[in-house]
């Protein structure tokens, strides 16, 4: 096939004006950057909360403009990676000197919470009503409100439009033009179910976040404990380690979101959402011409030959849209749950950008403009705290 | 009656500890409901082994083996890895269907049945390692003025307990899914690599996690 | 009934929105802080001991500072763990003298379990046991206005 023919045939372009209207109820959402910026009065944090905001508006619009929607949000996705140790590490400095938590700083529950400790989390707090994460319980809630609804919403689009640190190997898995390694046995798609069967059961009898604890990568651009025990510091080791291999050079060789799809056990959560999740990916089978263009496309090995029978995307998908952009016979399209399909793929499409960017604006956004100002700091003034 | 009581209170304690080995191991095994009861039955009867054998070594003993503190450590660390390398062993292993008209020897009959005992010296590792009824028997055998006492207070202790294990093999009902049995194997290896990593730590000198 | 659902499906979609709203937005609004320790307050829920210390169950006044033993921690998710540790904590740090030597009941029956000799300035600790339970000193630390220490323990009921 020529690269002519590889391009979408009926890419659901929107007239312009009908974009516009679409997107006008996204501009209080979007403002969210401004207005926090704006309750500060510092005129470097109001600058990129109008800049990142329009940009935000901009954005949706050209989504919807022009149809697509993987390149746009994989754009906002690694913005987003990238600015979050921006943010947090400099304000973990503001509060407590440092990003190593010390044992003080646990006995006092200061640890910042962030939604990946809910498989560690949830079964003791379940059962006998304690936290086993040193850190404020009231954060705590507040993340567990926004990932359950977000998660009922979208299922796992958490993972592709609200995860904070997906980002960094959805970065590295776009680098490299062509794979190196090319083929990744399907069994190892069941890994971050193991995994959070483990860390469940083994959190659950030790009482420690044992995820948190041990095999987390992003404690490198994030907080960790202090190194001061054998078993602390030989866990500092293994974090830049598995980050270095699950999310810099194994998605550089493969183009895939290895971390993702084959290690995060929050993930495996948040697949069991894709099951009672009114939104799903799905393949007309009538246009669908056997390309599997969307299997090697898929980052996160969400479809198989199976979905080509079934039509049906598997329940890893982290409805990221790479498919449907790159479906050439338009055969992939967002679809709502009970509706038909092809019928009206444009309107299923727009019911679940809602949500989905209402989750990174409300949430992600604010993050990229006080990371933007931090940057901005140290520029002018050399210091970012 | 009293040592079965005391197993229904403490029953509870020896699943919470048993289950991150147990529900990993049952779900890679793939095997249906029934399979997974005999598999259960190794386990407990080496848990049983393991306490009895305990109970003896109380008995003849006494106290002294307890007072040695530096003991405890190496123990429980053994175990682990015990525990540990045979948890890889069955995630590792090919479980091969059996063969039909194929004539073996004894000794390669003998052979190919080795993995049968993996659940019971799991259970057996398991035993030693961390069950409250390890120091019961222990305390028990040491004030008891007899062996058969001792011995009788941990039968119906080991019943007591038991009775939380029973549900397990339900498990079996959910191996017709093929992937599930692949997760189980992953999660076994691991809660294997969690144990094989505490248990050279506690050998190291009784660092704690 | 194709309709039906076509019409629930859409209806299910089109109210995903103000539930993407509510859940992202509205914990922003002023009544949501009162909302959030509202439920922490309703559900009871609280760290583990193992982070915080447990409860404070002995309180020895000294004139200018006081002494907080909390209880010992052996919690796990059924049962009780074989080892766990007691903290005990003096308050206010700014008014601690230079030595602090005190004995304390760990397991409230009466007899001093363990001895604590602290230099808070310096936070150098030393440990004398008077019980086979007490293990070794943990460490000793800064917490929210108190200096505490931590003696890890082995429990007596297992």
């Amino acid at each position: 096939m020529t690269a002519q023919a590889l391009t979408r045939e009926d890419a659901p372009r929107m007239a312009t004006w009908k974009a516009l209207l679409l997107a006008l109820p996204i501009i209080p959402v979007a403002a969210s950057p401004v207005m926090s910026a704006l309750s500060s009065g510092d005129l470097l944090a109001i600058i990129p909360g109008f800049a990142i905001s329009i940009l935000l508006i901009v954005v949706f619009f050209r989504m919807l403009v022009t149809g697509r929607t993987h390149r746009y949000r994989s754009a906002l996705f690694i913005s987003l990676a990238i600015a979050v140790p921006l943010h947090l590490i400099p304000q973990l400095f503001e509060l407590y000197g440092t990003n190593m938590l010390t044992p003080e700083m646990t006995y006092a529950a200061k640890a910042r919470f962030c939604p990946m400790t809910v498989g560690a989390v949830l079964l003791p707090a379940v059962l006998k009503g304690v936290v086993v994460f040193p850190g404020v319980i009231a954060e705590g809630v507040v993340w567990f409100f926004m990932w359950i609804g977000a998660s009922l919403v979208i299922g796992r689009g958490w993972c592709s439009w609200g995860c904070v640190f997906g980002g960094w190997d959805e970065f590295f898995s776009r680098l490299r033009k062509k794979p190196v390694i090319k083929h990744v046995d399907r069994k190892w798609r069941f890994l971050p179910f193991a995994i959070l069967l483990a860390i469940v059961l083994l959190s659950a009898i030790t009482f420690h976040p044992i995820y948190c604890e041990w095999l987390c990568p992003f404690k490198v651009v994030s907080e960790f404990e202090a190194p001061t025990s054998l078993a602390t510091t030989i866990a500092l080791v293994i974090f830049p380690l598995t980050f270095l291999g699950l999310v810099v050079a194994l998605p550089l060789l493969t183009k895939k979101r290895i971390q993702c799809a084959l290690w995060c056990p929050f993930g495996a959560l948040q697949s069991f959402f894709n099951k009672i999740n009114i939104f799903e990916l799905r393949i007309d089978l009538d246009k669908c011409s056997q390309c599997k263009r969307c299997l090697r496309e898929c980052p996160t090995f969400s479809l198989d030959e199976g979905s080509l029978v079934s039509g049906k995307a598997l329940m890893s998908c982290t409805r990221c849209g790479q498919c449907v952009d790159a479906c050439p016979k338009g055969a992939m399209s967002y679809h709502i749950k009970g509706t038909r399909i092809s019928v009206s793929p444009n309107t299923a499409r727009l019911l679940f950008l809602y949500p989905a960017y209402i989750l990174f604006c409300g949430f992600g956004a604010v993050v990229v403009s006080d990371a933007v100002w931090r940057v901005l700091r140290l520029i002018t003034t050399g210091s970012m705290i | 009656m009293h040592g079965f009581l005391l197993g229904l209170a403490n029953g509870t304690s020896c699943l919470a500890l048993c289950a991150p080995v147990l529900i990993p191991f049952l779900l890679s095994e793939g095997d249906n409901v029934r399979q997974n009861l005999v598999t259960l039955a190794k386990f407990l009867g080496g848990r049983l082994l393991g306490y009895l054998l305990f109970g003896l070594l109380a008995w003849a003993v006494g106290g002294l083996l307890l007072a040695a503190g530096g003991y405890q450590a190496l123990l429980i660390g053994g175990t682990y890895v015990g525990l540990s390398l045979l948890l890889l062993v069955a995630a590792f292993r090919k479980k091969k269907p059996a063969h039909g008209a194929c004539v073996l020897s004894d000794a390669q009959v003998r052979f190919r049945r080795w993995p049968a005992l993996i659940p019971l010296g799991m259970g057996l590792m398991a035993g030693l390692k961390v069950c409250p009824p390890l120091l019961l028997a222990f305390t028990g055998a040491a004030s008891s003025g007899t062996l058969g006492g001792s011995l009788l207070l941990f039968a119906t202790f080991f019943l007591g307990t038991t009775l939380y294990f029973l549900p397990l093999p339900l498990l079996g009902a959910f191996t017709r899914m093929p992937d599930l049995r692949i997760v189980g194997r992953f999660a076994a290896v691991i809660v294997a690599l969690y144990y094989l990593g505490s248990g050279i730590l506690l050998l190291a000198g009784g660092v704690q996690l | 009934m194709a309709k039906v659902k076509s019409v629930l499906g859409y209806s299910v979609a089109a109210l995903c929105i103000p539930v993407m709203m509510v859940a992202v937005l509205g914990l922003r609004l002023p009544m949501a802080p009162a909302l959030i320790l509202g439920f922490v307050s309703a559900t009871g829920l609280k760290h583990s001991a193992n982070w915080t210390g447990g409860e404070v169950v002995q309180t020895l006044e000294h004139g200018t500072y006081r002494t907080e033993v909390h209880r010992p921690v052996f919690d796990a998710l059924i049962g009780e763990h074989k080892k766990g540790f007691i903290q005990v904590a003096w308050r206010p740090p700014a008014a601690l003298p230079a030595r602090i030597d005190e004995e304390i009941d760990a397991d409230a029956d009466g007899q001093a379990d363990f001895r604590i000799r602290l230099e808070p300035a310096t936070k150098q600790a030393s440990l004398t046991s008077y019980s086979p339970n007490v293990i070794e000193l943990q460490g000793v630390y800064n917490l929210d206005e108190t200096l505490a220490v931590r003696v890890r323990l082995k429990n007596p009921r297992r």
